[in-house]
């Protein structure tokens, strides 16, 4: 095992360095396994899905799950969904986190202290922990089966508030109080001063707002029942699953619900890593 | 076209979509799937014989959510003008408060009288003296058979129909012979033993079977009987015991049989699975093995859900989309639902439907479980009993232990007050 | 997370200096402006919530949501005495107790090897965080159908007839085990990136005194992994007391073989819309909320007592 290696000899295949590499391989081959396992199953026949002994590979290759899933189900309907919702949670959480972090930060107002301390303690308080009273609340709104049901309760999360606030507050204030003796109001000065310079901040943010309200299931789930409206993990779970046994058609399902986020991580790998270590390491 | 309909349902849900001059019936249904295909043709069969009543379907997703939109819309005064229940569920939905009850003249002026039906079955519906619950169908547990396997263990009779089953002992003796010619992986029977809701179907079954009780009539005393509950889990249990249930083999009923397993006891509603797979198979209602003839029925029936203005044309086309559904209900079959009409049943269409035709007795041969307000499909009753049930067929209990702790779950059940109205079950059938 | 008074310590001093910067008074009363979005939003969504899931925990309240009496403390008397409450916090403590040092030791491992194997480093980091990217429902379909017994590729694998979902020794470690594989990669990234900022010239100065690759991990990496480690397992602590999603999906929303699987969150749903009971429901949220806050401020306090070790 090395740990630091001189850059010359970095591409250099040590021993060491053969037995690593086959074992990430290896490893790597245990995590991909299920999802090649779900793959081809959505490759097979219902029939054949289900036959013993198990296999691997289908017999018969048919595309006949993939294309029953599009001509019958309400999948697109529940894709277009899961789009609508992350993608309006993502902007309104980034408008008003940004906003929020940047007044907690850099501004003064009466009962600061007191609003911010209310903000950290909304760090414990989530759907599953507070499920039913959340319900109540959205059942008073007239927001049950509704876009709004959904995609509001998601845009109050006191985490990205508090990892934009500690951002804002590594930001040098030289660098407003140029603009301010500029003529610069607090406003201008945040739109185009702050901001462009915490694109990576944002950014971070915003993946991981995008990714967690893309697969979010039990607020979705608690508060749409109408198939219609359901986003894709919702659908997925409830309506898919009672249909009977048709493991190949959710298998597919469950690919092209999964399929996205994972062609967007691999073109976005970098920023994406980034930002998921960057939004949980603020938490500490 | 997605888009654009989600859109109109930002607002406030499907209901906010433009009504028309026309009569405007708003329907919430559960059906989805195969369920959901028929009802929407039967929909759409209605729309064209009655052009001036637009009707607006809304289909939410099964299970207790529905239950507690449809509550919460009642409650709420903006129930929609019709919904579906199941009829087990009827008596704790708070009927004169969350449900509005049927007009029976109205229904007989549309063609559905209450001679249609199987008296036993309308009176499911009846709470107090008025008609709450208006049948669709009964949905029946059902012992399904391969065909084929039997027909090598010489398990057919000359009908190719499984051969008459009267008791325990015939019974096993019938497993026996299928498990020998059972191909290997395979159990000879798939009946869900880990499964809280099918084990307490199938309980209610042949605890029926044996003629047990629940409650005296007034629902102020438990009228269990812990020796017959006894006889029935030791029965369930004893297909573990002599190996024909495999207990790994749980929760994949459906697999095994289409893979060749001779066995499956389980809901109507895998017929369409079945057919689709294309089997060779015939279905029965579970066999009577203690005698007189009993398996687990619930009935989707078609509900008003309490609105404090109800009447007028809009109220008239709700009864008249009810009556159509029920008395057209042929189309329905197909999903292995036995329609509850009973005139549809002795059609040529329907009699020719496989297995359909096989098992539709069951009509009459219904076992249902008490008309209380914590019953019914997925309900606290199963919620609770079911476990208890499983806990036997699976061996971590014995089966007179198991039965004691149903008999004091029961007790405690009937002491408990319905969350709606506040009403223990014997004080909520005085005041009915 | 960290403690209020963390936070709050810069707020009191500033207005201060702030003023003497910025000149006149006028501009700060936009800061709440900046924050009101977001207050509304929060005060809605999650202030109300909590205000009324107390209201609630005191009455009677169906889920029609009328005509609710108050009761006192009637609902907790009565979830005290509950089993089936007790056994659901059993049960999400068990899953969090199996879960927790699987993940944590498992990240740990991963981020170690994608760290030092110097090749297609890219590639391991997809396979290992790809799982994480799919939806809960997804990952615990797959799972459960990965678990099958007759048909499924664990048992096909490993050449077992296990029976994963319906046996209740086996239930909850099938679950812990899907949840291992979809929700590592999260765990292993915050290492990775932990590992990856570690100054390299620690190492060097090590491998100059003559230390060795495991006296170098154990006297370097493992100490400069502390803090990662206390947030890695505080927020898997946290997520995982809230588990729901697989558990259900995987028991197709029962509550497991005997009943070994219903988890609290999956309780208080059952209480709420299975059995009508609000009030009761309210009053088992509010205790599960305490549970999550003792928990919470648990960690802060430890965070708290190490920095003020560490100044010392």
């Amino acid at each position: 095992m090395t740990t630091a290696v001189p850059a010359q000899s970095r591409r250099a295949w040590t021993p060491g360095q053969i037995v690593l590499t086959l074992l990430a391989t290896a490893v790597s081959a245990v995590f991909l396994a299920p999802l090649a396992w779900g793959l081809f199953t959505s490759l097979k026949s219902e029939t054949e899905a289900v036959a013993v002994p198990a296999h691997w590979l289908p017999k018969r290759w048919t595309g006949q799950a993939w294309k029953a899933l599009l001509d019958t189900g309400n999948i697109t309907d529940w894709f277009i969904n899961s789009l609508v919702v992350s993608v309006c949670v993502t902007s309104v959480v980034l408008l008003v986190s940004a906003l929020a972090g940047y007044g907690f930060a850099r501004t003064e107002f009466r009962g600061k202290g007191v609003l911010m301390g209310l903000v950290m303690s909304g760090l414990m308080v989530s759907p599953a922990v507070l499920g039913v009273p959340l319900f109540t609340t959205v059942q008073q709104l007239g927001m049950v089966d509704t876009y709004w049901g959904m995609i509001l309760p998601q845009c109050a999360p006191a985490a990205m508030v508090y990892i934009l606030y500690k951002f804002f507050q590594g930001i040098p204030r030289e660098l407003e109080e140029a603009a301010f003796i500029d003529g610069a109001g607090r406003w201008r000065v945040f739109f185009t001063i702050v901001v462009p310079l915490s694109r990576p901040s944002l950014a971070a943010v915003g993946i991981f707002t995008f990714i967690a309200s893309w697969n979010n299931f039990l607020w979705p789930y608690m508060v749409t029942n109408n198939p219609d409206l359901m986003t894709m993990p919702n659908g997925i779970a409830t309506v898919m699953n009672s249909y009977g046994i048709q493991w190949a058609q959710l298998m597919a399902g469950g690919l092209m619900a999964g399929l996205p986020l994972i062609v967007v991580f691999v073109f976005f790998q970098r920023q994406i890593v980034a930002g998921v270590a960057h939004t949980g390491l603020a938490g500490q | 076209m997605a888009g654009s309909f989600a859109f109109a349902a930002l607002g406030s849900g499907a209901d906010a979509l433009a009504s028309t001059a026309r009569t405007r019936v708003r329907y919430w249904n559960l059906f989805s799937g195969g369920d959901g295909y028929n009802m929407i043709a039967m929909l759409d069969a209605f729309r064209g014989a009655h052009p001036d009543i637009a009707v607006k379907d809304s289909t939410l997703q099964w299970g207790n959510p529905f239950y507690t939109k449809l509550a919460m819309a009642a409650a709420g005064n903006r129930a929609p003008d019709l919904g579906v229940m199941h009829i087990g569920r009827v008596a704790g939905f708070a009927p004169g408060r969350l449900l509005d009850p049927w007009d029976v003249g109205l229904l007989a002026e549309y063609g559905l009288r209450e001679s249609d039906y199987s008296p036993a079955l309308w009176r499911r519906g009846v709470i107090g003296d008025r008609l709450y619950a208006l049948p669709l169908d009964v949905h029946v547990q059902l012992c399904f058979y391969r065909k084929d396997v039997l027909r090598k263990a010489g398990l057919l009779g000359g009908d190719d129909r499984i051969v008459p089953v009267t008791s325990v002992d015939d019974w096993f003796g019938v497993l026996k012979e299928a498990k020998k010619a059972t191909a290997k992986g395979l159990q000879t029977i798939g009946l869900w033993i880990n499964d809280q809701n099918f084990q307490w179907w199938f309980f209610v079954a042949f605890y029926t079977q044996l003629g047990g009780t629940w409650f005296s009539d007034d629902k102020t005393e438990v009228t269990f009987d812990t020796d017959r509950a006894v006889q029935v889990l030791e029965f369930l249990r004893r297909h573990v015991t002599e190996g024909y249930a495999d207990p790994a083999m749980g929760s994949v009923n459906a697999e095994q049989f289409v893979n060749g397993a001779p066995f499956a006891w389980e809901g109507n509603w895998s017929v369409p699975v079945y057919s689709g797979a294309k089997l060779d198979y015939g279905a029965i209602p579970l066999p009577p093995v203690f005698g007189r003839p009993a398996t687990h029925a619930e009935s989707h029936a078609f509900v008003l859900p309490h609105q404090a203005d109800r009447g007028g044309a809009t109220d008239e086309a709700a009864h008249r989309l009810a009556a159509y559904v029920v008395t057209h209900a042929r189309q329905w079959a197909a999903g292995g639902h036995i329609p509850a009409h009973r005139p549809t049943l002795s059609t040529p269409a329907y009699r020719a439907l496989t297995p359909q035709n096989e098992y539709v007795s069951a009509m009459d041969h219904q076992a249902n479980e008490p008309k209380v307000w914590f019953a019914g499909s997925t309900g606290v009753l199963a919620q609770r009993i079911g476990p208890i049930v499983v806990s036997s067929t699976v061996g971590s209990a014995k089966p007179g232990a198991a039965a004691r702790r149903m008999r004091s779950e029961l007790g405690t059940l009937l002491a408990m007050r319905n969350p709606m109205d506040g009403e223990t079950a014997a004080r909520a059938g005085r005041a009915a | 997370m960290t403690t209020a008074e963390t936070v709050l310590a810069p707020a009191r001093t500033e207005p201060a200096t702030a003023r003497a910067v910025f000149r006149g008074g006028q501009r700060f009363q936009h800061g709440g402006w900046f924050v009101a979005p977001f207050l509304t939003l929060f005060a809605v969504f999650v202030i109300w919530p909590l205000v009324r899931g107390v209201h609630l925990s005191l009455t009677d309240a169906n889920i029609t949501g009328t005509g609710e009496r108050f009761i006192g403390l009637d609902n907790y008397r009565e979830a005290l005495r509950d089993p089936l409450m007790w056994d659901a916090l059993g049960h999400s403590a068990y899953f969090t107790l199996l879960a927790v040092p699987c993940i944590t030791v498992l990240a740990f491992l991963l981020a170690m090897l994608a760290h030092h194997v110097e090749r297609g480093q890219w590639l391991w980091r997809l396979c290992f965080f790809m799982p994480f990217l799919l939806p809960s429902t997804v990952a615990g379909n797959l799972w459960q159908w990965l678990f099958n017994p007759g048909t499924g590729m664990v048992n096909h694998v490993f050449g077992l007839q296990t029976p994963w979902l319906t046996d209740a020794s086996y239930a909850m470690p099938a679950i812990v085990i899907e949840t291992l594989w979809w929700t590592v990669g999260f765990s292993f990234l915050l290492y990775l990136a932990a590992l990856q900022s570690i100054p390299a010239h620690l190492y060097e100065a090590a491998k100059l005194d003559g230390a060795g690759a495991w006296q170098r991990t154990v006297h370097i990496t493992l100490p400069m992994l502390r803090t990662i480690t206390g947030l890695v397992v505080a927020l898997q602590i946290l997520a995982s007391l809230q588990v729901f999603d697989q558990a259900v999906v995987m028991m197709d929303f029962g509550p497991g073989p005997e009943n070994s699987t219903r988890t609290f969150v999956q309780y208080t749903l059952e209480e709420g819309f299975t059995s009508y009971r609000v009030g009761y429901a309210s009053a088992i949220s509010v205790i599960f909320f305490v549970i999550i806050a003792a928990v919470a401020l648990a960690r802060m306090w430890l965070l708290r007592n190490r920095t003020e070790e560490a100044a010392r």
